[in-house]
């Protein structure tokens, strides 16, 4: 079985010297020394307050890191050798490290933490990413807990985050997988999630391993492998939005790992998302996504500029993807001179996606050159949405990002019309 | 001596006769293979037809641009292309081994030669596809990129990346053929050192805000702080 | 048999913790008694054991179970008399068994004649014997030990109006070390009963015999004082004898009890009791070897005392809340079960009278550093009845029989002392000695083997001992060594297979010889040592190098 080949001889001595767990955490990483030693001693410090007669174990899959990152794992182990009294720990804890094999890949780091939570039997894991600075021990509480208790399979978070922060989250990933898949997840791709030990096993079984986006879109795909699987989905309030590394806020990345693997999904789960109807809500613990309003500098011009240049450069290659009447629109409202008569509305950008949608099932070219051109047209999207909010409060942005929502849950049917239609 | 000229004569004629009489069969033969050839042939064609249709066939070279190149060129599309090509070849091949059956001399050279030739007309003509794909996708991929790295520009920089990759099929491909290789060989290093030159002078000169505005991003991010600079969104 | 002439005879001494009440009647009266102990030293000298703790016997109201005493040179007249002791005494040393008899120094019964004495009047003689005060806000801040049945250390007297000092219950006055004639008398006491033949003594409740204004009354220098008075005279008149310390303090306190070698020969590890039983709930070493790590060293000739249970509660004061809750959770969800800051149960319902946990348990018993105590029934895994007040749940009749009383007395059931053990579980019929011994698979049986091997060397009792860390938290591995012997001992503390590697690369070369079949295991190489044990399996491995 290929889960084998993924858990070094060394890892799978680890896990075998764990033997068995109540809950897991497991923090993926690659030379991440910088962050994950305060991340970890947050972890074991909220393990402890929260969970200090269970067992538990913090898994670190590392990707090769030539950095302190194994070490600083390492150090958060509570055991007799380490004589660590002042922590009134009940019991051992074990902090382990291993490297996977392949080189460093999200996809394969999530696999390996899902085959040791599989492999020691717990009951319920959770993920944090080695960036989260502004964790809390709460967090851990608040991630574990729906799950450990047996009322939940799959907790994604909530965030308190500034209303133009994650805009691709609120202007498509969001919208997008509420529209396919049904449920109102806030936050389908994120970097603290948890689940339960059978559903980790579920998890393993899927085709997305063998594909491309086991490798990069690893995230969104569990999310939507949880829904269509029908288990029991939870969002539970966590705190402040950790800030993401500036490298890892590039866009084509993140289009790939979100709108890539959102669009690839969407072939083997055809007959799910083409039957659903309306979207339902999902359970929230803990306060509904909180919204900060504190004054930000961004340069709009910039969004604007080169969405005006995508449409126009990228002009051949846009033929190919969407309709002519969309993308006369667009070459409409890009030579609109005036910026404040610029407007990417609600309808326009859900056509777009959604034929973006069905070219890329067709792969009328490249897929992956697909995604990279739905970037500047997403630009010209957020231009739109902070010119919007410039003075909206909290509830007022939610409530846009709401309308979208519906918008797109309407137009749904277009998109299986240009789905089974010719090109 | 009359007798001598008659005699001779009806030697000759009777000599004409025979080699005729011998070179008949050789010809019956010939058009034979030439028939047979022609059959095979067809049913050549249309089994590489249906097997390109089922692959589609079309499709990938429509990805590779080929189609608009034959459209352009007044020519049949892809399928019909190889399937004919296919066609022509084996027949050529069966007529060659026909002629070769007459037992004309010199001409069993040539039919050696067309044989050797013909597998590296194939693999010459797999590489210029390839290499028309290649020119495809990486002229749209380097479009992508420089839209989305807001470089100026950016239809040179792909029609550039065409250009380059084309002719660098080309050469390699008329390379393989044989013909006129070494011209070619040059041809194509200086195109490349022209156009590798041109490039530097311009960025050198012209393109140092670029170059600096490049650097900083790939190499250094955290330098952004501190300047009245805008605050990063996070897309997720 | 002759007994060894040893002075570190303790050292290598298997202690049976007896109540004489409980053991076995002869005279019909329901109550236990010397005679019949006496009769029952030949099953004793079989199991195995090489010394007897006997529990308070001298005269008393029985308020506490004996150890409110009303008079320090006699025997209860339920138990026999002073001739009956020496009998028993006497019977007991011929099968090479030393005694040892607990003295109860820090307080008297009210009913002795010295407190009826002193409560008389101020002016009386023995007034100063006892601790008296006209308030009762001396000493404050001082803990209370019986937590759930008295709200004060001190009690009021009507009789002379004042208010006296009780560490214990308010009927058991603390005796006033201050006075050296208090000191004098109990020295004479202690005389008294070495002549006549006992072996040691376990002194009880030890860190409370002073008190001091400002401190919490626990072991201070002054009571360290009087105690190495005492052992000072006991070592000059009477070498050979043992004095054995009931302090209930942390590591760090007790070692002060041994002094330099000049106090206390012996001391129970009470610290480590709990985490035995919390380390085989959690499935986890740590809370053991931690324990130990913090165990002080302690003077060549002392020794700890180890336990697994008693006839007190199963103490939790020396643990952290945490651990206390943890504890009362695993060990005792039924609040019957729990009284004072502790767990009033026997070892086989505590350990849900799973054969393998029992003798895991007395595994670690018998091969960790220290004298092992085995509380009577324990051996053939004896039940408890937690609704019997205070801890007399735990002090049940021994079985002998499952017939009449199941063999321990031909009185009336309604007579005796305690009421029998009946559940079929537990009960006199289903848990007792005659039906274990025809058995070779009995837990009795069993208890007899493993003394045997543990009193085949001389390294459990006086080796050092060195832990091993292997990666599998749930086993638990140390080295006993002494001289040139090693012992390796590896525990398996879960409810699952396990398997584990050791490093024993500096027992490279030696041959493991497995103690109870006396079979070769592999040789000890390069590589590290995989071992895969049984749930709550142990080994016990010799290691030869030849």
């Amino acid at each position: 079985m290929a889960e084998e080949s993924i858990l070094t001889d060394e890892f799978l001595r680890q896990l075998i010297d764990v033997g068995e767990a109540d809950v897991l955490v497991g923090v993926p990483t690659y030379n991440n020394a910088a962050t994950v030693g305060q991340v970890v001693q947050t972890i074991r410090a909220g393990l402890l307050k929260y969970f200090p007669r269970e067992r538990a174990v913090i898994v670190n899959a590392d990707g090769g890191s030539r950095d302190e990152t194994s070490n600083l794992v390492r150090g958060a182990s509570i055991n007799d050798l380490q004589h660590s009294t002042d922590l009134n720990a009940l019991r051992t804890l074990h902090s382990i490290s291993a490297e996977y094999a392949g080189g460093p890949a999200t996809g394969t780091a999530l696999r390996t933490i899902l085959a040791s939570a599989e492999l020691l039997r717990v009951s319920a894991c959770a993920v944090v990413s080695p960036e989260s600075t502004t964790i809390e021990p709460e967090w851990i509480e608040r991630l574990l807990r729906p799950v450990y208790q047996g009322n939940a399979d799959f907790v994604t978070p909530l965030y308190r985050r500034h209303k133009f922060d994650g805009l691709l989250m609120s202007n498509l990933v969001y919208p997008m997988t509420r529209a396919f898949y049904g449920k109102r997840v806030r936050e389908p791709y994120a970097s603290e999630f948890s689940f339960s030990g059978p559903l980790a096993g579920h998890f393993l079984t899927q085709e997305i391993w063998v594909n491309e986006v086991g490798h990069t879109g690893t995230e969104i795909a569990l999310t939507i492998s949880a829904i269509t699987g029908g288990f029991r989905m939870v969002q539970s309030f966590l705190g402040v939005k950790p800030r993401l590394d500036a490298r890892s806020a590039d866009l084509i990345d993140a289009m790939r790992q979100t709108v890539g693997a959102l669009f690839w999904s969407l072939e083997p789960n055809f007959s799910l998302w083409s039957s659903k109807g309306d979207s339902q809500p999902v359970p929230t613990l803990g306060g509904e996504q909180e919204v900060t309003l504190e004054p930000l500098r961004v340069n709009r011009k910039r969004l604007l500029a080169m969405f005006r240049s995508g449409v126009a450069e990228l002009e051949p290659v846009l033929k190919s993807i969407l309709s002519a009447p969309t993308l006369a629109e667009l070459q409409r409202i890009a030579a609109l001179s005036e910026e404040e008569d610029f407007c990417y509305g609600d309808e326009l950008w859900a056509r777009t996606i959604y034929e973006f949608a069905a070219s890329y099932h067709k792969a009328v070219i490249s897929r992956d050159h697909i995604v990279q051109a739905l970037a500047p047209l997403y630009r010209g999207r957020a231009f739109t949405f902070l010119v919007e909010n410039r003075d909206a409060s909290g509830e007022q942005v939610e409530q846009n990002i709401e309308n979208f929502c519906l918008t797109c849950e309407r137009l749904k049917p277009s998109l299986l019309e240009l789905w089974n239609g010719k090109k | 001596m009359r007798e001598m000229i008659v005699h001779e004569l009806t030697q000759a004629t009777q000599e004409l006769v025979r080699e005729f009489a011998r070179f008949l069969p050789r010809l019956m033969v010939m058009l034979i293979v030439v028939l047979v050839g022609w059959v095979i042939a067809y049913l050549v064609k249309a089994v590489l037809r249906s097997f390109l249709r089922l692959i589609k066939f079309d499709k990938l070279s429509e990805g590779a641009g080929a189609t608009q190149l034959l459209n352009k060129a007044a020519l049949p599309s892809s399928t019909e292309l190889v399937s004919r090509f296919a066609f022509w070849t084996a027949w050529l091949g069966f007529i060659l081994v026909g002629v070769s059956a007459l037992g004309i001399l010199g001409m069993q050279e040539y039919v050696t030669r067309f044989f050797v030739f013909l597998p590296r007309l194939l693999v010459s003509l797999i590489f210029l596809f390839i290499g028309l794909l290649a020119a495809s996708f990486f002229s749209r991929a380097a479009l992508l990129w420089a839209v989305n790295t807001d470089m100026p520009s950016p239809r040179l920089l792909s029609s550039a990346a065409r250009v380059l990759i084309t002719v660098f099929t080309a050469s390699a491909v008329f390379e393989e053929l044989g013909l006129a290789d070494s011209t070619m060989l040059f041809a194509f290093a200086i195109v490349l050192g022209a156009v590798m030159l041109g490039l530097a002078i311009a960025f050198g000169l012209g393109g140092q805000e670029l170059a600096k505005r490049f650097l900083e991003a790939r190499f250094s991010p955290e330098k952004k702080e501190g300047k009245e600079r805008e605050d990063e969104l996070s897309p997720l | 048999m002759p007994m060894s002439q040893d002075q570190l005879w303790y050292k290598d001494a298997i202690i049976y913790q007896v109540h004489v009440r409980t053991f076995f009647d002869t005279n019909a009266d329901g109550i236990g008694d010397f005679r019949g102990l006496a009769q029952k030293l030949d099953y004793l000298q079989e199991l195995g054991v090489n010394a007897i703790w006997l529990m308070p016997f001298f005269p008393s109201p029985l308020r506490d179970d004996g150890y409110d005493i009303a008079e320090y040179r006699s025997v209860h007249s339920s138990y026999g008399n002073l001739d009956d002791f020496k009998g028993f005494l006497q019977a007991a040393h011929e099968r090479g068994i030393r005694v040892i008899v607990e003295l109860v120094l820090n307080h008297t019964s009210d009913q002795h004649p010295w407190f009826q004495e002193s409560r008389k009047s101020k002016d009386n003689p023995k007034r100063d014997w006892y601790v008296w005060s006209d308030t009762d806000t001396k000493y404050q801040g001082v803990r209370i030990i019986f937590v759930d049945t008295e709200l004060s250390n001190w009690a009021w007297d009507p009789v002379s109006k004042e208010y006296y000092w009780h560490r214990f219950f308010s009927h058991q006055p603390d005796l006033n070390y201050d006075n050296p004639a208090v000191r004098e008398e109990m020295w004479n006491v202690m005389k008294f009963w070495v002549e006549l033949g006992v072996d040691g003594f376990r002194l009880d409740a030890v860190p409370y015999l002073v008190e001091r204004e400002g401190t919490s009354c626990e072991n201070l220098p002054e009571t360290h004082a009087v105690l190495k008075e005492l052992r000072a005279k006991l070592d000059l008149h009477y070498p050979g004898k043992m004095l054995l310390a009931e302090a209930n303090q942390w590591p760090a306190d007790l070692r002060a009890y041994f002094g330099e070698g000049d106090e206390f020969h012996m001391a129970f590890h009470f610290p480590l009791m709990p985490r035995m039983f919390m380390g085989l709930k959690l499935e986890d070493r740590k809370p053991i070897t931690e324990i130990l790590k913090q165990t002080p060293q302690i003077p060549g000739s002392c020794q700890w005392c180890l336990f697994l249970r008693n006839h007190d509660e199963l103490t939790l004061e020396m643990v952290t809340d945490v651990e206390r809750d943890y504890m009362y959770d695993q060990y005792a969800r039924d609040k019957h079960m729990r009284i004072n800051v502790g767990i009033r149960r026997r070892l086989a319902p505590l350990l849900d009278n799973d054969r393998r946990r029992i003798e895991l348990m007395n595994g670690l018993l018998l091969s960790l550093p220290g004298t092992p105590i085995i509380y009577y029934g324990d051996e053939i895994g004896m039940g408890d009845n937690i609704y019997l007040g205070d801890r007399n749940g735990v002090r049940t009749p021994m079985q002998w029989e499952g017939g009449w009383n199941g063999g321990f007395s031909s009185a009336d059931p309604e007579s005796l002392y305690s009421p029998l053990m009946l559940n079929p579980v537990y009960g006199f019929q289903a848990v007792n000695v005659q039906s274990q011994k025809r058995f070779d698979h009995s837990l009795l049986s069993w208890m007899k083997r493993i003394i045997k091997v543990r009193k085949s060397t001389p390294v459990f009792g006086r080796g050092s001992i060195e832990f091993l860390y292997p990666a599998n938290h749930r086993i638990l591995a140390y080295v006993r060594q002494l001289d040139k012997e090693s012992i390796l001992v590896v525990n398996n503390l879960s409810s699952t297979a396990q398997a584990v590697e050791l490093d024993l690369r500096q027992f490279k070369g030696n041959i493991l010889i497995e103690m109870f079949g006396r079979n070769i295991f592999p040789r000890v190489g390069e590589l590290p040592y995989l071992l895969t044990l049984g749930p709550y399996q142990f080994y016990w491995f010799r290691l030869r190098k030849i």
